[in-house]
């Protein structure tokens, strides 16, 4: 292969370094432009007894105030409709929204929204799921029952907004030829994607009605959809442009500000800007769910895992959103990568007076994996097991199935990247100074792939240009270059790829799920491959020539064996124009893919300091299991700034609330891991063409996150001998177990 | 409403620009907005993430903190000026070959950070340049292949 496996620039990469790129805030009209504002909520839990909004229109300078008055009365969500884009009866966080205002200028909007007056009867707001889901506590959604669920949605009973449990085998039996039980209960908070773009939107609407939203979206055909369901729009009516996006993580997949920016829109007949301050972005965008886990473990003393129950309460926060999606990716994970003949799974996702949670790269994943891969390494020293080999020793294999993994798993390669780690770690080789420490995690994470289309089609020079609109976040538009440059015997300068919008792409993807690739390459590579056809069937003709004798290399079509007698690709593609085909373009699409795994296996070495707790980062290395690196370049780097995400979440990232207000909405006081926290991550590639993606490929972006956390609290266990249950790793907590440790002895 | 406004000259990538500005506009606000030079970023506002690092009179600043009266004759380079009748800068070209950029959002602060310390001091160890970097976060790279980038850089210099 010539162009796939090379670790090129991504195509976009010159207008970033100069500054060119224009992401959510930086769209210019010609028009004038409104700065929208929006009123959230001061209260986590409060009935709503009325809204004055009079001031606030009279203010000068305002152009448009909305409410839920100027919205259809929509109640959505994908698995329950509970939400309402603005509150009108109750709200349910601190932040939720009460109105929203448009205004010459920001200060004029911000005023505005001190003169809108709302009368609220504030109730016992209940904040944490385990909490919610006592008995008597108070009810967030009292109308619940009424509201519309989609079948799969079991359980639902008080705050419980979804129920599930799942058997595989006989449990009891399980634990009963278990020689050792082992039972932990671990605590991972909410914490935030904190892309460092904040949530920006630009809406606009023109004479015939038709709604334009320029947003920095990993999903502009769900923006495009919800902004229609919202507001009751046929879909040709609604235009989405996305922007450049500046960090994504799964946070900018929910609709937040841009139905507010429509609404404001529509009402004042201008375009409005809406860019959300860095302490909305934290407060009312949707973070990981806060997760409550028990582990229950059944072993023999030769490490094999008989039985494992799991628990896991999952906070959604006010509304449902994607909570019952993660539970499913609960079920599918919470029991680990381990061939376990006996397991239950009973999982709660319960409503509480928080953000809304959402989508954070591997929603659930790392705190299962710190649950679940703690209590292994605890059980590995009680058992005097080595880590690495009691993984081994469970670890799933080609063909085998775990809990609601869709049936038999194909390219399972475990095994093989904890070899890798264990290896590139020099695992064997453990550090013998004092308060250092060596841990281990393997991740585990199934990517689907949802529905894509693509289009591609040669120009009359020769050159490519693709049709896709699946948002970049990782460089998946400069792989998907790659795959049509590939196929088609050219360069990836020959090769034009950009994302294009709602109106002109194909229906595609969303860029989460680490998905993208799997499902836009395959439909970029059968388009690709159809062109080729086409590009073949034009040449046969004129070369008078079998398409089965011809080769497509090197920008040029030719009869195998005689190079000379062939065709320029641009001398095809004008043939082509008067030749009975016509242009050679092709849009071709996919949908459907099975469950394929990806592993992540992880080695830290950590310095824990006795007289603070404070744990310093002394080596991280991580493999994974990435099928065939499109773009090696992308791979790494993804994988590294994972790690650094994970590490953020191990040791010192975490939202605190007082009443469901948030503590630390800033990023001086929630600390991500900056140049001077960071360690070199020393990225290992397990390769391995994967059974179905484009030329092999596996998704990257979410298993390389999963095993963080748990990797540092095992090396800490290891240097101090101390185990941790509850994210993150602070100096205070590691401090707390040595003493505790100490005063035991 | 009307405001008292406060004309201003600065200079910004060696162009001269007059205008007048309210006195409660930062410079971040006024480059962007004022003079449309969109390459310069707002990450928090408060001066923790570094997204908006311009030069100001051989200082590097971050612009959400100052304001724009503040910058009265003074001369200012951001993104947009680092690059030489489109040649660009040894960073930029470092910045592109490296994969130092993913989205792309931290990257014009990034590389304005980067652009002091090399002016500062041409031959950098890695660990001068994470402290040089220290105050502008990025959230895509975990950081190795910018100071790589930066590196290789001061070595094309």
């Amino acid at each position: 292969m010539k162009v796939i496996g090379q670790g090129l620039p991504r195509v976009e990469i010159l207008e970033k370094v100069t500054g060119e790129s224009v992401f959510g805030a930086d769209v210019r009209l010609s028009s004038p432009l409104l700065f929208g504002k929006i009123l959230g909520s001061p209260h986590a839990h409060a009935r709503i007894k009325s809204i004055d909004t009079t001031k606030a229109e009279r203010l000068p300078g305002v152009k448009a105030v909305v409410t839920a008055q100027d919205l259809p009365a929509v109640r959505y969500g994908r698995f329950v409709r509970d939400e309402e884009y603005f509150a009108r009866t109750k709200v349910r966080l601190v932040g939720d929204r009460i109105a929203a205002v448009a205004a010459l200028d920001e200060e004029t909007a911000e005023e505005a929204l001190r003169l809108i007056k709302v009368d609220y009867e504030v109730l016992r707001p209940v904040t944490d799921a385990l909490e919610a889901m006592r008995e008597g506590a108070p009810l967030i959604h009292e109308e619940y029952d009424r509201y519309h669920a989609i079948s799969m949605m079991e359980g639902r009973k008080g705050n419980i907004c979804y129920h599930k449990k799942t058997v595989q085998g006989d449990i009891e039996r399980g634990f009963q030829e278990a020689d050792r039980i082992f039972e932990h209960r671990f605590y991972a908070p909410m914490v935030h994607q904190t892309y460092i773009e904040p949530h920006a939107v630009l809406a606009r609407v023109d004479a015939s009605g038709k709604v334009t939203v320029w947003v920095p979206t990993q999903a502009q055909f769900f923006i495009r959809q919800s902004v229609a369901e919202i507001f009751e729009l046929p879909l040709i009516k609604v235009r989405v442009i996305p922007t450049e996006i500046g960090g994504g993580f799964g946070g900018k997949l929910l609709p937040t500000i841009e139905p507010a920016a429509v609404a404001l829109a529509r009402k004042s007949g201008m375009a409005v800007q809406i860019v959300m301050s860095r302490a909305e972005d934290f407060q009312v965008a949707n973070p990981r769910h806060p997760c409550h886990m028990r582990y229950k473990t059944g072993v023999k003393l030769d490490g094999t895992i008989v039985a494992r129950e799991v628990e896991v309460v999952l906070g959604t926060g006010a509304y449902c959103g994607i909570g019952a999606v993660t539970c499913q990716r609960v079920e599918m994970l919470a029991a680990g990568p381990y061939r376990i003949p006996n397991v239950k799974i009973d999982l709660f996702c319960v409503y509480a007076n928080h953000a809304n949670c959402g989508p954070y790269r591997a929603p659930a994943g790392p705190q299962l994996a710190f649950a679940s891969e703690s209590q292994i390494d605890i059980i590995a020293r009680e058992l005097e097991l080595d880590p690495v080999e009691m993984r081994l020793k469970n670890a799933i294999e080609e063909g085998d199935t775990t809990p609601a993994s869709g049936g038999p798993l194909k390219s399972v390669h475990a095994k093989a990247t904890l070899l890798k780690v264990a290896e590139a770690a020099h695992w064997r080789v453990k550090p013998r100074e004092k308060n250092r420490g060596r841990g281990i995690a393997l991740g585990y994470w199934l990517v689907g792939g949802y529905a894509s289309s693509a289009g591609v089609k040669l120009n009359e020079d020769g050159t490519v240009t693709v049709m896709t609109g699946v948002v970049d976040l990782s460089g998946t538009v400069t792989s998907l270059g790659q795959i049509v440059a590939e196929v088609l015997g050219v360069e990836l300068d020959d090769v034009h790829v950009r994302t294009a919008d709602s109106d002109f792409a194909p229906h595609s993807t969303i860029s989460a799920g680490s998905q993208g690739l799997r499902s836009m390459g395959t439909a970029t590579k059968m388009a690709a491959e159809e062109v080729k056809k086409q590009i073949m069937e034009v040449a046969a003709d004129k070369l008078e020539a079998e398409t089965s004798d011809l080769m497509v290399e090197g920008k040029r079509v030719y009869v195998r064996g005689s190079i000379e007698k062939g065709l320029s690709l641009g001398q095809v593609a004008q043939l082509s124009l008067v030749h009975k085909q016509g242009p050679i373009v092709s849009i071709q699409s996919s949908s459907h893919f099975p469950n394929q795994p990806a592993f992540s296996a992880h080695v830290t070495d950590v310095e824990v300091d006795p007289e603070t707790g404070g744990v310093k980062i002394l080596r991280y290395v991580a493999a994974q299991d990435v099928g065939t690196a499109i773009n090696p370049l992308s791979v790494r780097g993804q994988i590294q700034g994972s790690v650094m995400q994970g590490l953020g979440q191990a040791l010192s990232e975490a939202c605190t609330f007082a009443n469901g207000k948030m503590l630390n909405p800033s990023f001086l006081d929630y600390k991500i891991f900056s140049s001077l926290d960071a360690p070199r991550v020393e990225v290992y590639l397990v390769e391995h063409a994967a059974e179905d993606g484009p030329f092999g490929a596996k998704g990257i972006g979410e298993p390389s996150i999963i095993p963080v956390p748990a990797a540092v609290a095992n090396a800490v266990r290891d240097a101090v001998g101390v185990s941790i249950f509850d994210l993150p790793l602070t100096a205070e907590r590691v401090l707390k177990a040595i003493q505790e440790k100490n005063q035991r002895r | 409403m009307a405001e008292i406004k406060k004309r201003i000259r600065v200079t910004v990538n060696g162009e001269r620009y007059e205008k007048d500005v309210s006195p409660a506009k930062s410079l971040l606000d006024f480059l962007r907005t004022d003079l449309n030079l969109t390459g310069t970023k707002e990450g928090c506002g408060e001066g923790e993430c570094g997204a908006c690092s311009v030069i100001l009179n051989g200082r590097l600043v971050d612009s959400c903190l100052i304001l724009a009266f503040e910058a009265e004759g003074q001369e200012i380079q951001t993104i947009e000026g680092i690059s030489r009748h489109d040649r660009l800068h040894p960073l930029q070209k470092a910045f592109a070959e490296k994969g130092a950029a993913q989205c792309g959002y931290c990257t014009p602060g990034m590389i304005m950070a980067a652009k002091y310390l090399l002016d500062h001091n041409p031959s950098p160890t890695p660990e001068q340049t994470l402290t040089a970097i220290a105050g502008n976060l990025c959230r895509c790279t975990g950081y190795g292949s910018i100071v790589d980038a930066i590196l290789s850089a001061a070595k094309e210099r």
